[in-house]
């Protein structure tokens, strides 16, 4: 039997067969990025040639529209896949490299403004959404892993999740493809709606990195805005993501006493285990930014390595968005989504305004 | 139902993406920071 097993298991891949088969998706992500930042210099240079009233489209927002129209009317061929999945990987990078452009004193001044809105944004969504999936007769670990994908980061929180509640694929599939497909409405309709309500660069930055829930999707949606708010977005988004541990650990001690998951043994080990390592990566750029280890060109070529990281993670935004995929996962995990995410949206958008009466920004 | 056995998942003794883009970014940062990355177009 075990002689069987080992026939029908593949043979295990040398580490340097796995890095060549990510080289296709990474040629790939860059060559779209590429593209994306040639079209923004090259169109608004013609319009600009031509006296039209073009708008500027950033290469963000490029690179972006190329991927979603490979994924969707091409296809993403089975070479690209490995590498493609590896924006993820681009994207925590850049985070880590982006703490060069922080002072530590604006990451303790600044954070501590979106650490109290994360607490406040994440207790709210988690109760509405719990709310609306029971309203909704959605299963109970499927609202649990909607609630945690909108209020703390989306896929990565519900991936934790999933394992520490012992959930099933279906419903973390579910879950991933309602959030996946929400980020993607996030990412074109938040900029209209800021520039509509003129937010500042900052207030719109910290509304992006509290309401729209994959790290990627949030810091596109700050770049499609300005850097300033990119920057915020992300410093914003990662505060949230630096909760997840703690969420996951109350969910997991909750359906373990319920006997539906496994008990959690020692408390701090799962902290440890569930926490993004790449939020110490960024504090430690930023600290050695803020004592002077990095002369300004330094500073400088640091942050523009973090601009190429992020140009990769947008490609890949685009590419694994498949809206044929997120249609077969069903219309009511959606539904729940959606409303629950208007709804987010909406109390963020008044937190950070009346927030921003008393900041000043 | 009954109480489910305490079975914690043994760690994954590989590094995760996590603690990887980090290695790599901080390996960046120090050829940056010897002079042997110079300049980083944009």
């Amino acid at each position: 039997m075990a002689a069987a097993i080992a026939l029908t298991q593949d043979p295990p891949i040398s580490i340097s067969t796995k890095f060549l088969r990510l080289l296709p998706g990474i040629a790939l992500l860059f060559a779209i990025g590429f593209a994306g930042k040639l079209l923004e210099k090259n169109i608004n240079a013609y319009a600009k040639g031509h006296h039209w009233a073009f708008p500027n489209i950033e290469y963000v927002l490029w690179a972006i529209l190329i991927g979603l129209v490979i994924s969707n009317v091409f296809g993403l061929a089975e070479i690209f896949k490995p590498g493609v999945a590896t924006y993820e990987f681009w994207l925590k990078a850049g985070i880590v490299l982006l703490g060069s452009r922080f002072l530590l004193g604006d990451v303790w001044k600044l954070g501590g403004v979106s650490l109290l809105l994360v607490v406040i944004e994440i207790t709210g969504s988690l109760a509405f959404m719990t709310f609306l999936g029971r309203a909704f007769g959605l299963r109970p670990k499927l609202t649990t892993l909607l609630a945690v994908g909108s209020a703390v980061c989306g896929v990565s929180a519900i991936i934790a999740t999933k394992g520490a509640i012992d959930a099933d694929e279906e419903d973390s599939s579910f879950a991933i493809a309602a959030i996946l497909a929400l980020g993607a409405i996030a990412l074109f309709t938040f900029p209209l709606i800021g520039h509509a309500l003129h937010l500042s660069d900052h207030a719109y930055g910290i509304w992006s990195g509290l309401a729209v829930d994959n790290t990627a999707e949030a810091a596109a949606a700050g770049a499609l805005y300005s850097d300033a708010a990119a920057k915020l977005a992300i410093l914003t988004k990662t505060t949230r993501n630096a909760l997840i541990g703690f969420v996951v650990l109350g969910y997991a001690i909750h359906w373990a006493r319920k006997g539906q998951a496994h008990a959690v043994g020692n408390k701090a080990t799962f902290l440890w285990q569930k926490f993004p390592k790449f939020v110490l990566g960024f504090l430690l750029i930023s600290l050695l930014a803020t004592v002077g280890f990095f002369t300004k060109d330094q500073n400088t070529a640091l942050a523009n390595l973090s601009r190429w990281a992020f140009l990769l993670t947008f490609a890949g935004v685009g590419l694994r968005t498949n809206v044929r995929e997120m249609r077969k996962q069903g219309l009511r995990p959606f539904v729940v989504g959606f409303i629950g995410e208007i709804a987010i949206a909406l109390f963020t958008l008044v937190l950070v305004i009346v927030t921003g009466h008393f900041y000043g920004f | 139902m009954s109480e489910r056995p305490q079975a914690e998942a043994k760690p994954d003794p590989r590094l995760s993406l996590d603690t990887w883009a980090v290695l790599v970014a901080l390996f960046a940062t120090a050829l940056i920071r010897l002079g042997i990355i110079s300049r980083v177009p944009w």
